[in-house]
């Protein structure tokens, strides 16, 4: 069973390098046990040849307008679609407890936060394994910079997600489950110059959440 | 032959994948399959061939993914086209090939959208993109639906009511379970054969996920369930990775011998799913053809069902909770009238707690609209909550909204022996499934005698099998009167119970605690009367699970007549409890406890500051709001965190509940009404119900409009009175288009309510360019802006 790190649950609750104490933190530990319980994570991934172009990147059959995913692909020989899920039932999870038990619900959310993320990371760490002598580059998801939301359909149609693992999007491009990821990752032969996903990428400097 | 006569006459064998094979004929990835009825129809042909070469009876024609989101009108493909190639293409085949025995499926699979509350898909609207398409298949001339590769019921349903409601086709449905055994929304072997059956459906089965050795355990629990036929189409395997492509690798003849081990345990219909070839298919059938083929055996099990799981009647006494039922209740009428759900919710919290099985939903008052309001809470509830419910109303038209929005199969009451009610019922039960409770009664009212309530009870079930209800559909009520004004009542329906049991072979239930009305102590009366009714064989009962007493007596007569294997459920529910240290004396002080957040304690705290003579106005000017102030600071200083901002937020709101039921009617001074709302298209709402709490400790009215809210809903509510303030959210960049559009219509239809908005993807700069009033960085700073704009 792949845990929830209980620093990144503390993080993505505005704690600051410092520990909860007492009812906070047995809320916290048992939280997190209850969103690991309720979670059935799913992961799927397929890889496309690459080619890279002025305006964006091409992977398969696709042309993704984004430079700013086609900067991140840069020296990458192929490039893997990437999703993965927490399941529904998280999401029924938090649901209760926003019915009146906030707490618990900002609880249960930072829980599943950190649990997605973990769970991405030990995906890529498998699929890293399927590609020996190759490096991946890290996850770039739809919403980074120019890489635009609206790619969610499409990237999940190519996964075929909906039907593998339950993953959708709405018709405003959220992911539903809402613990989810969708991100292209790069395979290259060489490992990357730091090339940074996540809060690094994203503009709101000021961010509580910004590591 | 036609395809009903096959399926219960002899076994049959489907086809089985089709996108391998049409990969391999050039389809590429992106490109939907569908699309080749019209651009590569002689590749479908040759697969089509291919598969009744090998002997399959069941052919689906190509039009898994076909609907009206992914072929949208105005698009480069018409569904039209697409649905009538696909079907045309499957009979071509089968009349080319000569074959009398072989029978189009229009193949039905999932929408690729997630169902409301989940997602954003509404459920009529999925009944709509699947009426569609059925309506083109079934005017192409298929011979069957087979909707396929489900994991959500409720999709299932949706589907299902689209194929009863546009043509007259058989119906058969295969959902996928994931190496937990359950639907990838959530669902059971046994919650999933409740609905289907439920909805009347003429085969179920399971397809896809696993290969057929993972299957067994699912095929036998299947087995175990349903009466219908059982179709059986696996994987050739769980995939793997090979060279970064995804490959099955069970052979045809490893394949053959796991599906000829499926058919020996009664499987009707063969065949395969993903990675499943030709090849595949005439091993299996080579190995199937001769075994002998037997019917479904009936199956007397009665089950309702919610989205998770199922709840069978009959096996030991359910338990059934009715406190959502606003009779007599001032607080719950309240909270209907407000479409308070919340409050709704945690009366069904609290009772699932308390060890109820099945939850009874009744919302009738006068002057509602009640069908609207119980299709409202039946979702609330169904969206969070997996216990089954029972629908109680007395309106049909109530009755039907809701029996057609529920996932699962519900219990319903009731009918009774009136005609006129039994005209109104059971058609629903038939389309929709349930199981109805029949109270002993009819146009001549309540049989005095307990012949004369059997004789009742008999008239409703043969009534029931008229519209094609089986008797283990319906559980029978004898009523329970009170035995203050009929000394003989109880007697009467205990012997009732027995007999309705006894000589009808049906199950029973009662509201228990009719039988005390009038009496002291009633609880002592009615675990007595439970216990003995109990013991004369009732099936249900409706009660309230939060008496200890009551459960307690539910709990030992299941421990003591053997229904409760090692007594695990009575040591579960007990063990630890004498053991238990005593709760501590409320040492901690009201402010304490709503610094430290702790509810109970603070909740306890007031009720003993108040019967020790504070004045409920005080606690909260001198105790409440300076303890929430303290930790509102520490929140905004960085020196204590969300959690625990929130845990003291809650402790505050169950002692501001105490002090307000001591107002005897009066309210809480508002401070102004402030309206909420996530905007349209973001589904992300827990920082909206953050600010909720808060705004509502420092007593503002919140009117809560949920999320994914139009705007103009947004702007009707702020037009109303006495609205000085909205607050909205979003978290994502494209929800805040749909956040600036809100705004822009607020200042133009009413510029005197300030606007302030929160969310992940906010900033101070971003808010100006929206043109918001106030950017709040956090919930805290919300409530400052909300205090600032009612003090002018």
């Amino acid at each position: 069973m792949i845990h929830a790190p209980r620093q990144e649950v503390l993080r993505y609750l505005g704690y600051r390098g410092m520990e909860p104490e007492g009812q906070v933190a047995a809320l916290i530990d048992a939280r997190t046990a209850a969103v690991e319980g309720a979670a059935v994570p799913r992961w799927t991934a397929l890889e496309l040849p690459l080619a890279l172009s002025q305006t964006g990147a091409v992977l398969g059959t696709w042309e993704i307008q984004s430079q700013k995913l086609a900067t991140h692909l840069e020296g990458c020989t192929s490039a893997l679609l990437f999703a993965a899920t927490l399941g529904v039932e998280v999401d029924r999870l938090i649901a209760r407890s926003a019915a009146g038990r906030v707490a618990q619900a900002a609880v249960d959310q930072a829980a599943a936060a950190a649990l997605i993320e973990a769970v991405c990371d030990d995906a890529c760490h498998q699929l890293a394994g399927r590609y020996p002598g190759q490096y991946l580059r890290p996850r770039f998801s739809p919403g980074y910079g120019d890489f635009p939301l609206s790619a969610q359909p499409e990237l999940l149609a190519r996964l075929d997600a909906p039907r593998k693992i339950g993953l959708t999007a709405t018709s405003a491009h959220l992911l539903a489950p809402v613990k989810s990821v969708t991100a292209v990752i790069g395979v290259a032969p060489t490992p990357g110059k730091c090339h940074a996903g996540g809060c690094a990428t994203c503009s709101k400097e000021n961010c509580t959440f910004r590591r | 032959m036609t395809f009903l006569d096959a399926l219960h006459s002899r076994r049959l064998f489907c086809d089985g994948g089709t996108g391998t094979l049409l990969q391999a004929r050039g389809l590429k990835g992106g490109e939907l399959p569908e699309t080749w009825n019209l651009l590569r129809p002689e590749e479908i042909t040759a697969v089509h061939t291919a598969y009744l070469e090998a002997g399959s009876n069941i052919l689906c024609a190509n039009t898994f993914g076909a609907n009206g989101l992914k072929f949208p009108a105005g698009g480069p493909f018409s569904l039209e086209e697409i649905v009538t190639a696909g079907v045309t293409l499957a009979r071509d085949a089968r009349a080319v090939s000569g074959r009398e025995d072989v029978y189009i499926a229009l193949d039905l699979g999932p929408t690729g959208k997630l169902l409301k509350p989940m997602g954003d898909l509404d459920f009529e609207e999925a009944v709509a993109l699947y009426a569609q398409v059925v309506r083109i298949g079934a005017a192409a001339g298929a011979d069957l639906v087979l909707i396929e590769t489900m994991s959500d019921s409720y999709e299932a349903k949706a589907a299902v009511l689209a194929a009863k409601e546009s043509c007259d086709l058989p119906v058969v449905v295969t959902t996928v379970y994931g190496e937990n055994g359950k639907l990838l929304t959530g669902g059971t072997p046994a919650s999933t054969v409740a609905l289907l059956e439920g909805l009347g459906v003429d085969a179920l089965g399971v397809n896809c996920g696993l290969g057929p050795a993972q299957m067994a355990p699912i095929v036998e629990e299947l087995l175990s369930l349903t009466s219908l036929p059982l179709v059986v189409n696996p994987n050739a395997g769980l995939p793997r990775q090979e060279d970064g492509k995804t490959v099955f690798t069970v052979s045809p003849a490893e394949f053959a011998v796991h599906m000829e081990y499926l058919a020996g345990l009664g499987v009707q219909v063969l065949g395969g799913c993903c990675g499943t070839t030709p090849e595949h298919i005439k091993a299996l059938i080579t190995a199937c053809k001769d075994l002998p083929w037997a019917p479904p055996a009936p199956k007397d099990r009665t089950l309702v069902s919610s989205y998770a799981q199922a709840v069978e009647i009959g096996p030991r006494p359910v338990v059934i909770g009715e406190r959502i039922n606003p009779t007599g209740k001032k607080r719950f009428q309240q909270a209907l009238r407000d479409h308070d759900l919340e409050y709704v919710l945690g009366q069904a919290f609290a009772q699932e707690e308390a060890g109820a099985q099945i939850l009874d939903v009744n919302v009738g008052l006068p002057d509602i609209d009640e069908p609207a309001l119980l299709v409202e809470v039946t979702e609330a509830l169904q969206g969070v909550l997996p216990l089954p419910l029972q629908l109680d109303t007395s309106d049909p038209a109530a009755m039907e909204r809701a029996m057609r929005r529920y996932n699962g199969k519900p219990m319903l009451n009731s009918v009774s022996g009136k005609e006129e009610s039994m005209a109104a019922i059971f058609p629903l039960v038939k389309k929709y499934g349930g199981v109805v409770v029949g109270l002993a009664l009819d146009e001549t009212g309540i049989p005095p005698t307990a012949e004369g309530r059997l004789a009742v009870a008999r008239k409703i079930v043969e009534t029931a099998a008229r519209y094609g209800i089986p008797k283990k559909e319906i559980v029978i009520d004898p009523l329970t009167l009170t035995i203050s004004s009929e000394p003989e009542a109880a007697l009467v329906t205990l012997e009732a119970v027995e007999r309705i049991g006894q000589e009808l072979g049906v199950a029973t239930i009662l509201g228990v605690s009719n039988v005390s009305f009038g009496l002291p102590q009633r609880e002592t009366v009615n675990t007595a009367f439970f216990t003995m009714a109990l013991q004369r064989g009732l099936s249900c009962a409706i009660l309230n699970p939060n008496s200890g007493a009551m459960m307690g007596a539910w709990r030992a007569f299941c421990a003591l007549t053997g229904r409760d294997p090692q007594c695990a459920g009575y040591i579960a529910a007990y063990s630890g409890q004498a053991a238990q240290a005593p709760a501590p004396a409320a040492v901690l002080s009201l402010g304490d406890c709503v610094l430290r957040g702790i509810r109970e304690g603070a909740a306890q705290a007031a009720r003993d500051q108040l019967a020790a003579g504070a004045a409920p106005l005080e606690l909260v000017d001198r105790v409440l709001i300076p303890a929430l102030d303290q930790v509102g600071q520490g929140f905004e200083k960085g020196t204590l965190f969300l959690p625990q901002l929130l845990m003291s937020a809650e402790a505050a709101k169950a002692a501001f509940e105490v002090v307000q039921s001591a107002m005897a009617g009066e309210d809480r001074p508002s401070q102004g009404k402030v309206v909420l709302a996530t905007v349209q298209g973001d589904i992300h709402d827990i920082g909206k119900n953050i600010v909720k709490v808060l705004l509502e400790n420092y007593s503002f009215e919140v009117i809560d409009l949920g999320k994914d809210v139009p705007p103009q809903r947004v702007v009707e509510a702020a037009c109303q009175p006495g609205v000085a303030l909205v607050g909205l959210s979003a978290l994502m960049t494209t929800t805040v288009v749909s956040m600036e559009e809100t705004i822009r219509r607020l200042r133009a239809a009413c510029p005197q309510v300030k606007v302030v908005v929160g969310g992940a993807v906010l900033t101070q700069e971003y808010a100006d360019q929206i043109g918001a009033h106030c950017y709040a960085k956090d919930a805290m700073a919300t409530v400052r802006f909300a205090k600032e704009v009612y003090k002018q």
